[in-house]
């Protein structure tokens, strides 16, 4: 089966994003950076101040003069500390608030991204870029961009006290700018595919580690560990190789920056050497100039290291932002009618690769408060009829008629939310009361063991939380249904998971919640038919019957079949 | 930690050796700015080109040992979270469990990639540490050869100011702590969110779970900019306490140098010595995040790594050939299976039935009774050969990646054994109709099947097993009723003879056993066929039938 990743950004919509993304946080923004151009060029007062102390030594100093400039170095890193720091603090609460705005973003995308999308992604998509991308992203912002941006600054300024000076230390200090820029585009060219490769190998391994950690109570029934612990080690030797064929390449890229160094560095000692042997500079502004150059290193490496961060958290940016950006249609509000049918469909059809319809031509309309049950054996369609009613699916031909924001799916898979179980319930209706949870819990027989977890309804549940049996998070799943009381409901086989013991209590329950509604219901469990107004009987993507259980039982046909299979005969041999 | 760390000593040394190497390279660097400034006075341009081949000459040493040091390094580093990766893996899926207890799966994964890879990343704050302390050693010894008093100066005065670095380095490692925790519990949120959504979309709850995470998010926002702070005013105190220190250095170098102690050109490369320092000084600041960072994750890593054991104790080995004789007493109820029997259990009480299947897998030992196999304990049984013996499948299972066939082979079961298996629980249907039939690959759990489907292919797993002893939980219930019936049928034939337990309600499945065991409120309250049970007890039938 084929998976078709979810959207990534190209460059420039993440760049215009972003700086939507930016734009509360404008004037904190300004502020650290007038803060810190402030700090640096304190910063970039001590070379100066050290070359008079060189020029003190050569003259005839008094102590006092040294104190004096001592001091002054004392006052200039004071102020650059203070400064920078403030700077620093004000820009990572930028690039913070920023990041949590991009991934309130992100998580409200994801969730409105139609399912279709998503299972064809596969989930661990969706998981890897909210952890690993979110965290790439966090840590450029924490760190590499104050960092990055401190660079930048010392970088421009230096080479401004470089000219002021004398100018031909600045052309000196430009030797080495050739062999920088041929070596960041070198570096830039094999980076590239290099850092994507190993971003694809990388969420390989999330998704594959979350698949095994989710799948650990199965792996040890069947004894598959070993089996499984080799696939984590194969991915995560995949990712490691990579990150150091990364490294590597890092390494080659600092060597290049050594000779540029030295180039540099050659260039500004002999333009010293010289000037100071012309008389036309000091011995101590050579100083100053030459510590100038060598305190550019580090700002330099900086800033070109940083490139392969900027460029990490770039892509994760785009995977970020591909999702964040998804203009996620809104379902198609169709006028609420007075038509006697809830539920109508037309003519409709539908597959989920275009060769292989599931759905022929199905019309069927439902009458409001009518309860339709669905059934056919596995494979007949039964599924996709509840998901495209439901509105997950868009039909393929045909048209689905539902009032608009009416409708609500409950499939056989359930899913206890992390938390508070109150709170997995009020995921329903946000604003629902106390009495109004409980209510809806002893709708569905919940309330009793509701009650009894150790912290009542406050008790942490779901992954991680107190377990709870498929039934009972079954039960939660209708107490849901109730909350968000949806004039229309549809059942696809939400009472299967919960295995055939509980099947029974879960249709009391189901029966219970839908009072009132209008319901289609897919069912495998017969007794559900009966008890529906009307069943439908589908057969390999069409409706052959339809009608009533007593009027289809008695009839000749694939209802009565199925009936019978179900229904105490069992004991012939099928 | 420091067992993973110790498997990589030896590239541990290595890269230290040469980074190192490096330092003592770049800190040659400003003595030699210094060496030839002087030569500007008093030399000539000879001396000029000899003194520039000098520094060539080390910029190629501490070029290629900072190329080796640094990827030797990281080898380490990444070999040593890799490793951990592993062991948290192993431990995870350990027979004996008890690693997931109190994590949600998020979080257990964001310990086995981000914590592990904070834990490796100590090896590279180790090297780069360690060249730092020798770098510092090697520029006093520099500084020392051009004036005692210097070298003395800095030999005493860095360690207070390294001590006071590393005192307020502390308080960031207790925030570092609680902002990570934080992190962790805001992306395992997310991925929750992100399971549950299709529960999420068919309630049109959208809304609401976008406004829960924003909540989270919010939280973690604030932990995140609180550490932020913190760490901005240790840096600014690096600053001071470099600036200071850089100061004192050439304020008293420049009066040795007034006084003829020692030459301009030996000021100049002391006060570059000195700002040289300044960036072995500030390795020490984010050594001392990376240690602080790399100590909390290896407290969660090892936390995981020494979780207790769900089941403990038991180390025999079941008798072979397993004849199959089963017996479960716990609390109330008392279960006996004869060697080759094929049996139903119904439980009125869904968690009844589940505490069966968990309990014959010996995923937990009862608290109050005994479960054995051919009149062995489980609990004294190894959990990986008893699960050999007893292959008790839970309701909930989960596919993995990989073709149809590897997921029903696990690379154990012949191809004859496969195929009966895939017929009896119908999966061979299911397979006819994927693209490459048994060899289509089947992509994050198999969701793009049905539930019928991944049913089948599950129970075909079970089957293929070929377990002296099989315990299935409500295998059919997502398979519609002419197709369940045809699978009690030919799941009977292939088990026949082997000891086999159906927990189910299911009466298509009950139909095929040789006898029924009914669980009510604790206790056995039936046992016979299905047939007389159908015929003459109300309870089963309103439980089975209706």
């Amino acid at each position: 089966m084929t998976t078709t990743l979810l959207p990534i950004a190209a460059g420039a919509r993440t760049r215009a994003a972003l700086l939507v993304f930016l734009r509360p946080d404008r004037g904190r923004l300004a502020g650290a950076v007038v803060l810190l151009i402030a700090g640096t060029i304190a910063g970039l007062l001590a070379p100066p101040l050290l070359g008079r102390i060189v020029d003190l030594a050569s003259g005839a100093g008094t102590t006092g003069e040294f104190v004096l400039t001592g001091v002054a170095l004392v006052a200039v890193a004071l102020v650059d500390a203070a400064l920078a720091g403030l700077g620093i603090a004000l820009l990572a609460q930028v690039g913070e608030s920023t990041l949590a705005r991009i991934r309130e973003r992100f998580v409200e995308s994801a969730l409105r991204l139609p399912l279709e999308q998503v299972e064809r992604a596969g989930a661990g998509d969706l998981t890897s870029r909210v952890t690993n991308d979110v965290a790439v992203v966090a840590e450029a912002a924490r760190s590499a961009l104050p960092e990055f941006t401190r660079a930048i600054l010392t970088i421009v300024l230096t080479l401004g006290g470089m000219a002021v000076l004398d100018w031909r230390f600045l052309l000196a200090a430009l030797v080495a700018v050739p062999v920088q820029a041929y070596t960041v585009r070198w570096y830039a060219r094999r980076a590239v595919p290099l850092y994507a490769k190993q971003r694809v190998a990388v969420a390989a391994q999330q998704q594959h580690l979350l698949a095994t950690i989710d799948g650990a109570s199965t792996i040890r029934t069947f004894r598959i560990a070993g089996d499984h612990s080799g696939r984590v080690a194969t991915r995560s030797q995949q990712a490691v190789d990579l990150l150091l064929r990364g490294v590597a390449l890092q390494t080659r890229f600092y060597a290049r920056l050594h000779v540029a160094e030295f180039a540099g560095l050659a260039a500004v000692l002999a333009t010293g050497f010289f000037l100071v042997r012309g008389d036309a500079v000091s011995i101590g502004t050579a100083t100053a100039a030459a510590l100038y150059f060598h305190g550019l290193f580090n700002p330099i490496n900086t800033a070109l290291a940083l490139v392969d961060d900027a460029q990490a958290a770039a892509s994760g940016l785009d995977r970020l932002v591909g999702v964040a950006d998804l203009a996620v249609p809104p379902r198609a509000v169709l006028p609420t009618t007075d038509s006697p049918a809830a539920v109508e469909v037309t003519g409709l059809s539908f597959g989920y690769e275009a060769d292989r319809p599931v759905l022929h031509d199905v019309s069927l309309s439902v009458r409001r408060g009518e309860r339709v049950a669905v059934v056919g054996s596995t494979g007949a369609g039964k599924t996709s009829l509840a998901k495209v009613i439901a509105g997950v699916h868009e039909p393929t031909a045909g048209t689905v008629d539902v009032p608009a924001g009416e409708v609500a799916l409950i499939t056989q898979e359930v899913h206890v939310f992390a938390g508070p179980l109150a709170d997995d319930l009020r995921l329903a209706r946000p604003g629902a009361t106390e009495d109004e949870v409980r209510a809806a819990l002893a709708a569905v027989d919940a309330l009793g063991w509701a009650s009894q977890l150790p912290e009542g309804l406050n008790t942490e549940v779901g992954a991680g939380g107190h377990a709870l049996t498929a039934a009972q998070a079954q039960q939660l799943a209708f107490a849901r249904l109730i909350l968000a009381d949806p004039p229309v409901a549809i059942l696809d086989e939400a009472t299967a998971e919960a295995g055939s013991a509980g099947a029974r209590l879960l249709e009391r329950v189901a029966a219970a919640a839908l009072e009132g509604r209008t319901a289609v219901i897919v069912a495998h469990r017969l007794t559900q038919a009966v008890t529906a107004d009307r069943v439908v009987v589908l057969d390999r993507g069409r409706i052959v019957q339809i009608g009533p259980h007593e009027t289809l039982v008695a009839e000749p046909g694939p209802y009565a079949t199925l009936w019978q299979a179900w229904s105490g005969q069992r004991d012939q041999k099928a | 930690m420091k067992q993973a760390l110790t498997r990589q000593r030896r590239l541990i040394v290595l890269s230290t050796f040469l980074a190192t190497c490096h330092q003592a390279g770049e800190a040659a660097v400003p003595f030699l700015i210094g060496v030839i400034i002087d030569r500007a006075v008093d030399g000539g341009v000879g001396d000029l080109f000899l003194w520039l081949g000098v520094l060539g000459a080390i910029y190629i040493g501490l070029s290629y040992s900072f190329r080796y040091g640094a990827r030797t390094g990281e080898r380490a580093s990444e070999q040593a979270a890799h490793d951990l990766r592993l062991q948290v893996t192993r431990r995870v899926l350990h027979d004996r469990g008890g690693a997931e207890t109190g994590r949600l799966p998020g979080a257990l994964v964001s310990i086995a990639t981000s914590d592990t890879a904070r834990v490796g990343a100590v090896a590279v704050a180790i090297v780069y540490g360690t060249a730092a302390v020798i770098a510092v050693i090697f520029s006093a010894v520099l500084l020392l050869s051009i004036s005692i008093p210097l070298g003395l100066l800095v030999l005493l005065g860095l360690p207070p100011l390294m001590w006071l670095t590393r005192l307020i380095g502390k308080p960031l490692e207790a925030r570092s702590e609680t902002e990570q925790e934080h992190g962790a519990h805001a992306s395992g949120i997310a991925a929750d969110l992100v399971a549950g959504l299709r529960v999420v979309k068919g309630l049109r709850a959208e809304e609401a779970a976008v406004e829960r995470y924003r909540v989270r998010s919010r939280t973690a926002l604030t932990a995140t900019v609180r550490a932020a702070r913190a760490e901005t005013a240790y840096q600014g105190i690096v600053i001071v306490v470099s600036g200071l220190f850089l100061a004192v250095i050439a304020v008293v170098g420049g009066i040795l140098a007034v006084r003829g102690d020692i030459t301009v050109g030996q000021l100049i490369s002391s006060v570059g010595l000195a700002q040289f320092l300044v960036g072995p000084l500030s390795t020490f600041g984010w050594v001392g995040a990376d240690l602080a960072q790399g100590r909390a994750s290896a407290k969660r890593v090892a936390a995981v790594l020494s979780a207790d054991e769900a089941v403990a104790g038991g180390e025999q080995t079941p008798v072979t050939p397993v004849r199959g004789a089963i017996e479960l007493r716990v609390r109330e109820i008392a279960v006996k299976l004869a060697p080759g029997e094929i049996v139903g259990v119904v439980a009125t009480d869904p968690a009844e039935a589940t505490e069966i299947v968990r309990l014959l897998n010996r995923s937990f030992d009862p608290a109050d009774g005994t479960v054995s196999l051919d009149g062995v304990a489980l609990s004294s049984l190894r959990p990986e050969e008893l699960r050999a013996a007893v292959l008790a499948v839970e309701h909930h299972t989960d596919l993995f990646d990989g073709t149809v066939r590897s997921a029903v082979a696990l690379d154990r079961a012949g191809p004859a054994t496969v195929d009966a298996a895939m017929a009896a629980a119908d999966a061979d249907e299911v397979a006819r109709n994927l693209p490459a039939g048994l060899d289509s690959v089947l992509g994050d759990g198999a969701r793009t099947l049905s539930g019928g489907q991944r049913q089948r292919i599950a129970l075909a797993r079970a089957l293929a097993a070929d377990a002296p002893v099989l315990v299935l939980h409500d295998p059919t219930t997502a398979v519609d009723a002419v197709t369940e019936a045809r699978i009690a049928q030919r799941v009977r034939a292939m088990r026949e003879g082997r000891t086999t337990v159906l927990i189910t309600t299911s009466p298509a499945l009950l139909a095929v056993t040789d006898r029924v065991v009914m669980l009510h409120e604790g206790a056995v309250v039936a046992d016979g066929t299905h047939g007389e049970l159908a015929a003459g007890d109300e309870t089963y039938r309103e439980t089975v039938l209706a």
